[in-house]
């Protein structure tokens, strides 16, 4: 019986939300030149994916879409516990919304990986943050998903797993049951990551452990990747408009300033002493 | 985007789009354990103001096992019309199920935009729909219009941290998809005189449960009874400067005798100060109280994405240069400690 094959994608994701550029004309992120690091909520996925590994048995092999840079972010995942990595990237590939990243993520995987179990996302990027990619992928290979898992149980005999997720706004664990393979996210505030062995992550540098994959391999459609593969245009970007709002400081006696904030609530009605 | 592009080749994998075929705003509605979520109703309101816009008309969807009555709530909050599948495969929610149906209801009657609720069910669902529709999706739009010439839903999303709107348009493919964040928008008065029309649908095929589904549900037990944070009319929100769980269970204090509730930052959250569910900002709630009282908190951009739209913004923080003061109505610099007991003692007498 053999163990688990558990595709973990991940994201090399913008470190700093505030201090980006976008293209003036696409409105894209400019991606060269700004450093690259992964995506935090994919540590928490390939931390899954390590501990089904660890009781099971397998492999976990993690995959990107990504500039040529992000074979360092690769070596990272390697340098936590993956097996292999791979760099999925070709300049066709650039300018894609969700749904042309999720096509050229689901084919690669298919192309690759035909027979994997299980394939681990993050529960979303803390750039980006649309959480589409799962389901997305899902949508691709029509395979059952689900998201915001904290936990699962496989049983290898049949092939089943046991995830049990969480939904935070409805204050709710739910388990289910699936016959593999299917596509699980990883709920953000669970499975701590361990940390990356920088011994490890030398080892993947110099011995190019990062598999470079590109579309002469892949040979997807161009119509279906990229800018030409992505429905969704940026038609305008504006900075947010703050609502104008009063300043008042108070600064001295805690007693004065509880009764000075007390008394100006109760003017604009938003408390009923 | 010119006609010569439109007449582009597409994507072999991707259906051939007519637009003029796509009629109608759709939104689909949530409703788990016997509760339809407030997200959805908020999202009825709102797609009757687009609808008007464009002279098309707002349909409920509905999924689920003995729905009974509940399938004419949408019309008491503003749809024309429901469609609803009551099927016993439908009685347990589960995620590739459920949006298998949808998608089969919106092969048949082309709506040209259909709306969710972002809620955590919501942000799953919709992605797997508009992708099996090889249509365009915008996560956690905060605000939504029509251009009553091409039709196109101009979907407004905050991005990179909250500082820049980006608009988005599917403009050559449909239907058009957006999940919106809840209250945003105002749930609208429910008028159980309104009327309207409401379709008992059936699908072709409900894809092969076996051995897949839902088997367990566990709410998690919890022990202490403050509402919710995107629930309550005041909001007192502990930031890292309370420095310690005790100054949480202060705030807590001061939040019960305001009638509010408590909620924290993402540092409060991540030092275990706070359950997640309570926290404010872009990883966490979007909040609009009438009240909203920051204590402690620095007002990182994160964090004021949460909860920048509160009618009123109380800041009480020891640093004078914190940004939170610019976002603030009213902001008192000093120790909190001793604000807080000082506002915690004249709330007692009042109550007296």
């Amino acid at each position: 019986m053999s163990g688990l094959t558990i595709i973990v994608p991940v994201k090399a994701a913008v470190p700093n939300v505030t201090a980006v550029r976008l293209d003036p004309v696409t409105h894209n992120l400019v991606r060269e030149g700004v450093p690259l690091m992964l995506n935090p909520y994919d540590r928490n996925a390939l931390e899954f994916a390590l501990r089904l590994k660890d009781r099971y048995g397998g492999k976990v092999i993690t995959l990107s879409m990504a500039p040529p840079s992000g074979k360092d972010f690769l070596e990272s995942t390697i340098g936590m516990g993956a097996d292999e990595a791979y760099l999925i990237t070709d300049r066709a590939f650039a300018g894609a919304d969700t749904l042309a990243t999720s096509y050229t993520v689901a084919r690669s995987i298919q192309r690759l990986f035909p027979n994997f179990d299980l394939i681990v996302f993050g529960e979303e990027t803390t750039d980006s943050t649309t959480a589409h990619m799962p389901a997305q992928v899902a949508s691709w290979l029509s395979l059952p998903f689900v998201y915001y898992a904290v936990d699962a149980e496989v049983k290898l005999e049949d092939r089943l797993i046991v995830v049990t997720r969480y939904l935070e706004d409805e204050g709710v664990y739910e388990t289910y049951e699936y016959k593999m393979p299917i596509i699980i996210s990883v709920y953000k505030n669970s499975n701590p990551p361990r940390d990356i062995s920088l011994v490890r992550k030398v080892e993947a540098k110099l011995n190019g452990l990062v598999k470079v994959v590109d579309n002469n391999t892949l040979k997807l459609e161009r119509e279906c990747i990229g800018l030409r593969g992505s429905p969704t245009i940026v038609a305008k970007i504006e900075d947010a408009k703050p609502i104008e709002r009063k300043k008042q400081i108070f600064k001295g006696d805690p007693k004065e300033a509880a009764k000075w904030l007390l008394d100006n609530l109760t003017k604009e009605g938003v408390i009923r002493p | 985007m010119s006609a010569a592009q439109a007449q582009q080749k597409i994507c072999s994998e991707w259906n051939p789009v007519n637009k003029n075929e796509h009629k109608g705003i759709w939104v689909y509605v949530e409703y788990v354990n016997g509760v339809i979520k407030d997200g959805s109703l908020q999202l009825i309101g709102k797609a009757r103001e687009l609808a008007s816009k464009i002279n098309t008309d707002v349909t409920a969807i509905m999924l689920g096992s003995n729905l009974g009555d509940v399938v004419k709530e949408p019309i008491y909050y503003g749809a024309d019309r429901v469609i609803y599948v009551d099927h016993p495969a439908l009685a347990k929610y589960v995620p590739h199920i459920y949006a298998n149906v949808i998608v089969q209801l919106a092969n048949k009657y082309k709506p040209e935009i259909i709306l969710f609720a972002a809620t955590k069910r919501g942000r799953e669902l919709a992605p797997y729909v508009a992708n099996s529709l090889r249509t365009g999706i915008t996560a956690d739009c905060t605000e939504l219009d029509v251009d009553p010439k091409t039709r196109d839903l101009d979907q407004v999303r905050p991005t990179y941290g909250g500082n820049i709107l980006a608009h988005i348009r599917t403009p050559t493919r449909r239907p058009q998809l957006a999940s919106v964040r809840p209250n945003v928008f105002p749930t609208p008065p429910r008028d159980t005189s309104r009327k309207g029309e409401i379709i008992a649908e059936t699908i072709d095929s409900i894809p092969n449960i076996n051995g897949q589904g839902l088997i367990e549900v566990r709410p998690v037990v919890k022990g202490e009874e403050l509402p919710p944070v995107e629930k309550a009319d005041i909001v007192v929100v502990a930031g890292r400067g309370v420095g310690s769980a005790d100054g949480v269970k202060l705030l807590t204090e001061l939040a019960r005798l305001l009638g509010g509730t408590i909620g924290g930052t993402k540092k409060v959250v991540d030092a275990g100060w706070l359950p997640a569910d309570r926290q404010v900002g872009q990883t966490g709630k979007t909040i609009r109280p009438t009240l909203y009282i920051g204590v402690g908190v620095s007002g990182a951009i994160q964090h004021v994405f949460g909860m920048k739209e509160s009618k009123v913004i109380v800041a009480i923080n020891s640093d004078p240069n914190a940004p939170i003061f610019q976002y603030a109505d009213y902001g008192i610099v000093g120790d909190y400690r001793d604000v807080v007991k000082e506002l915690i003692e004249l709330l007692r007498n009042y109550k007296k």
